[in-house]
């Protein structure tokens, strides 16, 4: 939990060494601060509302397009959760972990190189099995994996309800229900991602 | 919580702890994931073990032994347990309580998806869509208003006041009169490309999302076939509608080389832009036979030269598979958020290009070098049967692509261009050179020699498709 104070003391430390020494001051801290800032990426096939969940999440704002494959960039912003900051990253659409395009590649290499603290793999409710190979596959990489399972309002519709419970015993992770696009569940959704990542 | 991982057949296991066992270095991910991937033929880790590992050889030995005890390959296998696994655990957590619902949006994807009724929706969509509201309204009623407000309020002002303030005709020249930074620049950004562009983006916005772009993939898929692209390509192409400098950077979701080179070029010479796009309805709108031939002969030179690049380009033709999502009542909230960040990032890119330009016109007619290109044009335009003041329109075309379109709307109010000439000049314009930050697009994602293949293709060709379009419109007569 230190750097929950670290993050408090860049932006309340001061005084006169900070205004004579400034520079050097703010650039330690900085240091001190970004090799904690902890890291979630959100993972995925094409079209379940990646994009959205990161605008939800940041405030900023991505382009989001009711058609897949359209983000080929990896998008980087923050959120804040019980004071703390996190770096979210949004990346292309990926269905496994044996790239077949450009922006699949794109989307693995980031898992591997950059080792996010938590990947949040974001599943369409209404596709659910179809989704949960590549759920396995992060599993069986060992990276540390949250199931969000998006688009559930149009899981309803459809007359489908979700165990969560059940699924989280069965698959052995953490699961969250939600509808992006309704603003539901996001917060449920940071709580875990907190409570995961301070485990 | 226990990790709870897939269980394969027996043989792969086997191969897995064989080969778990062989691995000596860190590869960032668990050494099961690294074999099974592995036994996939990752080609990326493959590469990276026959360098680092020391029994590389054994490994090999490890997958082929594995391989014989299969029929089918074993990526093949690992993917159907890996679902059947999924299946499973879906069936256990999934209640499903009967669904009828969906029967409305089911009929409606139907609806558009099916060629006999999708093709009259697709045409609904484009005549009220586009062409009613991009093109008549946007285009014409929008541009009208401003563009008057401009020329009766806001040019005399601008010329009076500099003509008071400053003394020298040169630098008057820049900030007023016909080239002004205020009097041309900024009259065209805001006056004739601001609301056609929105009127595009607010049109496009409702479209994309409700839904109905990926069905008008699945509608065209099989005309796409015919020029080697897939289904999947309907994205970038319809994205091209909006900013062809965007769509081609998307064509990275395709999925051969092959397929990205021809969207590329098809992007460069056939689609044009949400500016150009509608400043050229705005100036056929008012002759529908002017309309008509255009869109016919964009067309058909888009089929034909991908039907052409299909057939001289060598490489795997490609699949289609993509995700349709379902058909949604768009939110007004986010149409309108969409809207806006598109007309303020294309509105903030837009503004110090039109300033940049104004200012390299009055450079160039300072220097006498725009005179001299311009005159070196002049012949071209006549070639075309197009009046030689429309050489400064092409030139204007090279900075931005909807420059020049707005160049050419200007000579088409001032009663210079008509006619015939109208659709030859529409024609050779949407086939001429990409603006310059699809250019450089291309350069970044194409590579330099295949985009000045390209270039060397696109400019005479164009030229060409202009002086045939004249050539035979005049022979048959055809006037507007």
């Amino acid at each position: 939990m230190d750097c929950h104070n670290c993050n408090r003391s860049c932006h309340h430390a001061g005084g006169r060494y900070r205004r004579r020494f400034g520079f050097f001051w703010q650039k330690a801290q900085k240091e001190m601060c970004e090799e904690k800032l902890l890291k979630f990426a959100l993972v995925g096939s094409p079209n379940v509302g990646k994009s959205m969940l990161f605008n939800a999440l940041t405030g900023a704002y991505v382009t989001v397009s009711n058609y897949p494959g359209t983000t080929v960039e990896i998008a980087r912003g923050k959120t804040v959760i019980h004071g703390r900051e996190y770096e979210v990253v949004d990346t292309p659409g990926m269905y496994s972990l044996l790239p077949i395009t450009e922006e699949e590649k794109v989307a693995r290499d980031l898992l591997l190189e950059e080792k996010p603290d938590l990947v949040v793999h974001v599943v369409d409710a209404k596709n659910l099995g179809r989704m949960l190979p590549l759920t396995y596959q992060l599993i069986e990489a060992g990276l540390p994996v949250l199931l969000a399972i998006n688009m559930m309002d149009e899981a309803e519709q459809l007359g489908l309800a979700i165990d969560r419970e059940k699924l989280e015993r069965e698959l052995g992770i953490p699961v969250v229900t939600m509808a992006a696009a309704q603003n539901v569940g996001i917060r449920e959704l940071k709580e875990r991602v907190a409570e995961y990542v301070n485990k | 919580m226990s990790i709870n991982k897939v269980k394969y057949p027996e043989q792969i296991e086997k191969a897995i702890s064989e080969i778990e066992k062989l691995l000596t270095i860190d590869y960032k991910l668990t050494k099961r994931s690294v074999a099974l991937l592995l036994l996939q033929k990752d080609e990326a880790l493959l590469r990276e073990i026959a360098q680092k590992e020391p029994s590389y050889e054994k490994i090999l030995e490890v997958i082929t032994e594995t391989e014989k005890h299969f029929t089918e390959p074993i990526s093949y296998i690992i993917a159907s347990v890996r679902q059947e696994t999924a299946f499973k655990v879906e069936r256990e957590a999934l209640k499903e309580e009967g669904s009828e619902k969906a029967s409305i949006t089911e009929i409606l994807h139907k609806l558009t998806v099916n060629p006999i009724t999708g093709i009259p929706i697709m045409l609904l969509i484009l005549y009220y869509g586009v062409y009613k509201f991009v093109g008549v309204f946007g285009a014409g009623t929008l541009v009208d208003l401003i563009e008057t407000f401009f020329e009766k309020n806001i040019n005399p002002v601008v010329n009076q006041v500099t003509a008071q303030v400053i003394p020298w005709k040169v630098l008057q020249d820049l900030i007023a009169n016909d080239y002004g930074i205020i009097t041309l620049g900024i009259r065209y950004a805001v006056a004739i490309v601001l609301p056609v562009v929105t009127t595009f983006f607010l049109m496009f916005s409702i479209l994309e999302d409700s839904g109905y772009l990926p069905r008008l993939s699945l509608l065209v898929d099989r005309a796409f076939k015919a020029i080697g692209l897939s289904g999947r390509a309907v994205i970038p192409m319809v994205l091209g509608f909006g900013c062809d400098t965007m769509a081609t950077m998307v064509t990275r979701t395709l999925e051969t080389n092959r397929e990205r080179i021809i969207a590329t070029l098809l992007l460069a010479l056939a689609i044009p832009c949400s500016a150009q796009l509608g400043v050229i309805l705005g100036l056929l709108s008012n002759n529908p036979g002017a309309l008509l031939i255009w869109s016919g002969f964009m067309i058909f030179v888009f089929l034909l030269v991908g039907f052409l690049t299909a057939q001289l380009l060598p490489g795997k033709r490609a699949g289609f598979y993509m995700e349709i999502p379902p058909l949604r009542i768009p939110k007004v909230k986010n149409v309108l958020t969409k809207t806006y960040v598109r007309m303020k990032w294309y509105f903030i890119e837009i503004l110090p290009l039109f300033i940049l330009a104004s200012v390299l016109i009055w450079l160039g007619k300072l220097t006498g070098l725009f005179d001299l290109i311009i005159r070196a044009l002049e012949p071209v335009m006549l070639w075309l049967g197009l009046p030689k003041e429309a050489a400064q329109v092409f030139l204007f075309g090279f900075f931005r692509r909807d420059y020049g379109a707005a160049g050419m709307f200007d000579l088409y109010q001032r009663g210079i261009l008509a006619g015939r000439q109208l659709v030859v000049a529409a024609i050779t314009l949407t086939l001429f050179i990409p603006c310059i930050a699809q250019f450089s697009m291309m350069l970044k994602e194409r590579g330099t020699k295949v985009t000045l293949a390209m270039t060397a293709f696109i400019f005479p060709f164009a030229f060409l498709m202009g002086y045939l379009v004249n050539f035979l419109l005049t022979a048959l007569g055809v006037n507007f």
